[in-house]
């Protein structure tokens, strides 16, 4: 168009200043449809236009695909726009591609092809906008097609850095969509690590996050960049170096190259080399120095800057976690923040705190704060960084000050937010049974808890307060006594009644002697609450009274007149009615002597794991309990489920001081509350599954048994067979240094070709690892590969053996022919060796579809109307192996009368027929 | 009952807002906006419920009417009040728009706490608002007025006043129908039925008592067995149906103004009413059976190749030859990936809309028993994703008769007091067919 001047496209401008006067919706529609029209009747294929009103056009395009109107056509043209010269015009058919990128494969070279093109140019401008569309789209397959282009970008050495930049940023994004697809060769590593030392800060910058991306998939490969890093980092931070462009920010230098070079450091363990080692402790003493020095600027983006390179540093050094002296800094930093006005300062300082508090050589440092965490506890208005607050607390916690800080806590309590409630709890409840030096502090506190916080206190808690009674005899009389004060409270929570009335249940008698607690008194003060309770906690109270029957024999006529009473004797709830009337006979029937042996005092539970750490990790599964980075488990685990333990004393407990594990005795074996357990801990046996589902489906489980299932799934292309496995497990324990193997022996080895991936080494409880591979056929066989898998199960080595399901079938191809050809086939592998019949009787009913399903399932084809009997089934495959490929035939004749099938087989190849048959035999 | 009544503009702003009951809260306001002016997708229902409240609303020319309530009311009672309501607003400033509704909202707040009473619906007759709310002001009201007034809105006969007089006595009668056909590619009639009104305008002095008479098939059996039974009293065997269903048509339902008598109806099947001054719609019915189609659109579409569609259409009139058809448009659905359309057609003008996705095709009059033609090529841009589902082709026209066959056999005045007869006033009737959906598929 000559007569228009500069990229103003008025035409363009018209058209979205008439949407926009629309007064209605109906408007709207009608001016789009009339220039869509326009559009079609200019973009149809006997005319041409020139690259201007392509662009005018493409653009309206997109801005009605931006209204939310479906696009179909179009695409061509802004694909013809990309091999423009014009800046403008290549942009636009960029920015129409990112935007309406769903076309056909067809398509999708085509605009491979310009944007590949593009890359290669000579003008820096067009590479960034092919780099910026590459990374725009980014799927799988610009990944694949741009696998080499644009590493080459960036390492060569003639581009410009702007240009260096995009490419290092593109390459991130599509390492992120589809890290498995996009292939760097080797010899770049050492050049892209190189980008670290480059000139221009931006391409370190940009590189860095790369490198960081790639670091994560391979350590190894990317090791050499700890030293750039180092030196790159101490460059900015101690060196009066002043050239950084246009890279300070508000007078921090480069900041955001700094953090990323600080969380790429925390990929490595801390090097080795003393000579970098020392140069990055200089470099994280300069940063925790100025963070001393007064702020040079009253502005916020200042002291957010250097903050966030001051606790990436910080990450760094409790990630390094061996230099005590930064260590001991780093928490008096964090110490001075905890009195910052700024309330994210704060809930960061004490997030890393909790960190710190880990560390053996900074936990001194961070206890010196308690009273300003205590003090944060109390007065902050936050609730979320009151929540770290607890958590530190928690961290911080020792046997020197575990009297002073659940103390707090327990106050706290009182006036926590309801949200946070139930977890303090159980942090207390941890705190004082694992620190506790004398128990009946802990009894007092554990009841405390109760009282303050009744309704919070989950189930797991009481459970432990009356498993550590059981389990310990000295403090079992000092219980009874206070249990039966708690219950004196004219209102007492219905967790309180409930541990009262066990504890009363099994050790009331160590307080009757005393005249204020005799058996009558402790019998009248628990019925006063047993109507206020729900079944359950009745169910239990009849429990206690039963016990009392045997412990006090004076009241039993007391006991009796009350389980004869209707409303338990005839409740409506079964369980209580059930306890009544056999709790009733059983006092009734039996002789003191029996009463006795019956009801004996609870013998004390085995142990390994507090429930309450379990019940801890479920609830807040990013939790870092103790130090351990130990995996947690999402699963619901009963506080039951945790008594299993069939291998006692394996667990070195010398080290381990401390009531949570000193409960773990040997006495402790034998006893199980429910025999359903029991049965569970027996030493695992296999079962394997060997109804050959596999030979029919894709999808089968292949091995199961009470610790672990195995599935597997499989996709055949010709001799090649993509196989996934899924390890499951089940058990409540992780599974450590798993392996597993498939092993071919003998001919099977000329026969198979494995390539499995190695599988992780752990499975957590109760989740799933998955192996993939594949499988590739050499050669038609017979034998069956055998798996082994071996791990460590509770410390214990189990080992699996079992045959691995792949069958010759898997490799077949279905074929379908006419009834001619068929036959024709057929008359030509009439050699004795090539065929094989056998008659067998039916497993299963006699129905056409199953079968029919089955042999499809199986893999050839099952054709209709080859053969003259309707009933009979006919059909044909071909079995892949990378050396040949074997047709075989077959017919399958049912005898209905007889319930027996006749089937044949030929086979191009001597001793298939016969394997063939084989596997298909007892599946109708 | 009905909560509140608001008028939104097309914008979705609120320019009148009338709250009858506790019960709407003033987000109602908001949220009947939100959800159904600004909503994402389309409304399709007519009533939407949002929070428990019911929004029933209809669109005339870019302004909302909405009604709402939060009990469980009848719907149909709602929607007739609306367009009661429209059609009282029309008379009284003519055609709804922003400008007009702005320009007169005083007017209409008055109406709305006049038709509507503590949300049940009122008195909404033009003709009786027309006394005692007007435009003008106000003006001192004479004490013989008054009573007039009071008498006229809770007297028996509230739709009409006294002692109107006339030079001329005078009534018009305008019979409109409207005619809805759904009709397959090979002219087979899918759906098809007539929803007639009969409006009246009666210029007439006093209190005139008028009967009305149809070609109703019960009304007609009836009479034509009432001659026979007076003329032939012994013999009841002899009539003869075959003469009585040509001339009478079988009414489906019908309603009545509320001047009409309805005991006289049920009981006589005869229509006698006191009609009221000026004009009203006396009666509405609807007929499905016999129904006489005024035109027949016979579609030729062929597809040649991916860029390329042929469409012929005929058109056949299928009335008198004495008849003229008026008005007449097709509209002829285009496919969307349309770029060009050449049309050519023998009578009228042919025309490719773009914005609305159909070629339309007008002509101004065509006489019975005539046929006429339109062949059109389209050319298209090839697109493989979507299949194009033909739209029905659409048809409006009007013709001069009643394609229901209805006809009005009588109406006859009685004026007691003031003695002028039933042969001195002047009637004229007339018959209006339209089209109503008018539709074949292509």
């Amino acid at each position: 168009m000559p007569t228009m001047r500069g990229d103003a496209m008025r035409g363009l401008a018209v058209f979205i200043s008439d949407i926009r006067n629309c007064k209605s919706r109906e408007a709207e529609l009608r001016r789009i449809n009339k220039e869509l029209t326009n559009i079609r009747q200019r973009f149809r294929a006997d005319k041409t236009l020139d690259g201007y009103q392509k662009k005018k056009y493409v653009c309206k395009l997109l801005f009605i695909f931006l209204l939310g109107h479906d696009i179909d056509f179009g695409y061509m043209e802004a694909v013809n726009l990309l091999s423009s010269n014009k800046y403008t015009e290549k942009q636009i058919g960029y920015l129409f591609i990112s935007v309406i990128m769903n076309s056909s494969t067809e398509m999708k070279q085509l605009i491979i092809q310009n944007i590949r093109n593009d890359l290669q140019s000579r003008n820096p401008i067009f590479i960034n906008l092919a780099l910026q569309c590459v990374a725009n789209i980014g799927d799988r397959e610009m990944a694949v097609a741009f696998t080499n282009d644009i590493p080459r970008l960036l390492i060569s050495g003639d581009t410009l850095d702007a240009v260096k930049q995009s490419a290092a940023l593109c390459l991130l994004r599509l390492h992120r969509t589809s890290p498995d697809s996009l292939q760097l060769n080797t010899e770049w590593t050492a050049r892209i690590i190189h980008l670290l030392n480059d000139q221009h800060l931006g391409v370190a910058t940009a590189a860095v996050s790369l490198i960081d991306a790639l670091v994560k998939r391979s350590p190894d490969e990317y090791k050499g960049c700890i030293n750039l890093a180092v030196s790159r980092l101490s460059r900015i931070v101690t060196s009066s170096y002043t050239d950084f462009q246009d890279y300070t920010y508000y007078f921090v230098p480069a900041p955001w190259l700094c953090v990323k070079l600080l969380r790429l450091l925390q990929n490595y363990p801390p090097p080795d080399d003393p000579s970098i080692r020392s140069r990055l402790n200089e470099c994280l003493d300069t940063i925790l120095n100025k963070a001393q020095e007064p702020l040079k600027s009253k502005k916020v983006q200042h002291s957010n800057a250097r903050n966030a390179v001051l606790f990436e540093a910080i990450n760094l050094i409790i990630h390094m976690d061996c230099e005590s002296s930064l260590l001991v800094r780093a928490c008096n930093q964090l110490g001075q923040f905890l009195q910052n006005r700024e309330t994210n300062l704060r809930y960061l300082a004490l997030e890393s705190m909790c960190l710190l508090a880990t560390s053996e050589f900074s936990h001194e440092a961070v206890k010196k704060h308690q009273e300003t965490v205590i003090n944060a506890l109390k007065s902050e208005r936050d609730v979320s960084v009151r929540q770290r607050a607890v958590d530190l607390l928690y961290a911080m916690c020792d046997r020197s000050n575990a009297q002073d800080i659940v103390q707090e806590m327990l106050t706290y309590l009182e006036t926590a937010d309801y949200t946070i409630r139930e977890e303090m709890v159980l942090k207390i409840a941890i705190l004082s049974e694992k620190y506790a030096v004398d128990y009946k502090w802990y009894l007092d506190i554990m009841l405390k808890l109760i009282r303050i916080a009744g309704d919070f206190v989950s189930e797991e808690v009481w459970y432990r307060v009356i498993q550590v009674v059981v389990n310990r005899n000295d403090v079992q009389s000092y219980a009874a006594k206070i249990a039966f004060e708690a219950l004196q409270a004219p209102a007492c929570h219905e967790n309180m009644v409930k541990v009262a009335g066990y504890i009363l249940g099994e050790y009331g008698n160590l307080i009757a002697l005393d005249p204020r607690s005799t058996p009558l008194i402790q019998f009248d003060l628990l019925h006063s609450k047993y109507h206020l309770c729900s079944p359950t906690t009745r169910c239990l109270i009849l429990s206690t009274y039963m016990k009392f029957v045997n412990l006090f024999p004076e009241i039993k006529h007391h006991i009796q007149d009350i389980l004869r009473h209707d409303s338990n004797y005839r409740s409506s709830d079964v369980e209580i009615q059930q306890r009544a009337t056999e709790y009733l006979k059983l006092s009734e029937v039996c002789s003191p002597t029996v009463l006795a042996t019956v009801l004996e005092i609870m013998p004390p539970y085995p142990e390994k794991q507090s429930p309450l750490l379990v019940r801890l990790k479920q609830k807040k599964p990013l939790m870092e309990s103790e130090g351990a980075v130990e995996p947690t488990s999402s699963a619901t685990t009963t506080p039951v489920t945790v008594y299993i333990d069939d291998v006692p004393k394996l667990a070195d407990t010398a080290q381990q001081n401390g009531l949570l594990v000193s409960l773990d005795t040997p006495e402790s074996n034998g006893h199980y509350e429910d025999s359903t357990f029991s049965s569970m801990t027996k030493p695992a046996t296999s079962t394997v599954q060997s109804n050959k589902k596999f030979l029919l489906k894709n999808s089968d489980i292949i091995f199961e048994n009470e610790l672990i299932q195995i599935g597997i799934k499989g996709e055949t292309t010709k001799s090649s067979m993509e196989i996934e496995l899924y390890y499951g497990n089940k058990s409540n324990f992780n599974m450590t240094n798993f392996s597993s193997n498939i092993i071919c022996t003998g001919e099977l080895e000329s026969e198979l070709r494995m390539n499995m991936e190695p599988t992780k080494a752990t499975i957590d409880s109760r989740a799933q690892i998955k192996q993939s591979g594949t499988i590739d056929c050499l050669k038609d066989f017979r034998d069956l590969p055998k798996m082994s898998i071996t791990f460590y199960y509770n410390n214990m080595p189990q080992k699996i053996d079992f045959s691995f399901p792949i069958y010759l079938n898997k490799y077949i191809e279905k074929a379908t022919m006419d009834s001619n050809n068929f036959f024709l086939r057929w008359k030509n592998l009439e050699k004795s060796s090539q065929e094989f019949q056998k008659i067998f009787p039916a497993n299963f009913p006699m129905i056409y579809d199953d079968c029919h399903q089955k042999l499809e399932g199986f893999g050839w084809s099952s054709l209709t109307g080859i053969d003259v009997n309707t009933e009979n089934f006919c059909g044909a495959g071909i079995i892949h192996t990378t050396t040949q490929q074997i047709g075989c035939l077959y017919r399958l004749e049912p005898n209905k009368q007889a319930k027996m099938y006749r089937l044949t087989i030929r086979a191009s190849r001597d001793g298939v027929a016969k394997r063939l048959v084989e596997l298909l035999e007892d599946q109708f | 009952m009905i909560g509140g009544v608001f008028i939104y503009n097309h914008k979705g702003e609120v320019l009148i807002s009338r709250v009858y009951r506790d019960d709407i809260g003033r987000n109602a306001v908001d949220a009947f906006r939100v959800n159904v002016i600004h909503a994402r997708q389309q409304a399709r229902f007519p009533v939407v419920n949002i929070a428990r409240t019911s929004f029933f609303y209809t669109k005339r020319s870019n302004i909302w009417l909405c009604a709402v309530a939060k009990q469980n009311i009848n719907a149909a009672m709602v929607f007739e009040f609306l367009n009661k309501m429209i059609d009282v607003m029309q008379s009284y400033f003519g055609k709804i728009s922003e400008e007009n509704v702005k320009n007169n909202f005083v007017l209409i707040y008055e109406l709305l706490d006049e038709i509507l009473d503590f949300g049940y619906p009122q008195n909404s007759d033009t003709g009786v608002l027309k006394t005692f709310i007007t435009q003008q002001g106000v003006r001192p009201v004479t004490r013989e007025e008054q009573t007039n007034v009071t008498s006229a809105v809770t007297g028996q006969i509230g739709w009409r006043r006294e002692g109107i007089k006339y030079r001329r006595n005078e009534l018009f009668l305008d019979v409109i129908e409207s005619v809805n056909l759904l009709m397959s590619q090979q002219g087979q009639v899918l759906s098809t039925h007539v929803a007639g009104r009969v409006v009246m305008k009666s210029y007439l002095s006093g209190m005139p008592e008028c009967k009305f008479g149809i070609n109703d098939k019960i009304t007609v059996e009836n009479r034509t067995k009432t001659q026979l039974d007076s003329n032939n009293p012994n013999n009841n065997n002899t009539t003869n149906p075959s003469t009585t269903t040509k001339t009478a048509i079988a009414i489906d339902d019908c309603q009545f103004h509320q001047c009409v008598k309805l005991s006289k109806f049920e009981s006589e099947h005869s229509i006698s009413f006191i009609p009221p001054d000026g004009e009203f719609e006396l009666m509405r019915y609807r007929t499905t059976k016999d129904i006489s189609l005024p035109f027949r659109v016979i579609p030729l579409v062929r597809e040649i190749g991916r860029t390329k569609m042929e469409v012929k259409i005929v058109v056949k009139s299928n009335f008198k030859p004495t008849l003229i058809g008026q008005k007449i448009e097709i509209r002829i659905p285009t496919p969307p990936n349309t770029c060009d359309v050449q049309l050519l057609c023998m009578k009228g003008k042919a025309k490719h809309k773009s914005s609305e996705n159909a070629i339309v095709w007008k002509m101004k009059r065509m006489g019975g028993m005539k046929e006429s033609q339109l062949s059109a090529e389209i050319e298209l841009l090839p697109n493989d994703k979507k299949k194009w589902n033909r739209p029905p082709i659409s048809m409006s026209f009007e013709v001069p008769f009643a394609p229901s066959g209805f006809k009005v056999r009588y109406l006859k005045v009685f004026e007691h007091k003031l003695n002028y007869s039933d042969s001195e006033t002047i009637k004229w009737v007339r018959y209006i067919g339209k089209s109503g959906l008018y539709e074949t598929r292509c």
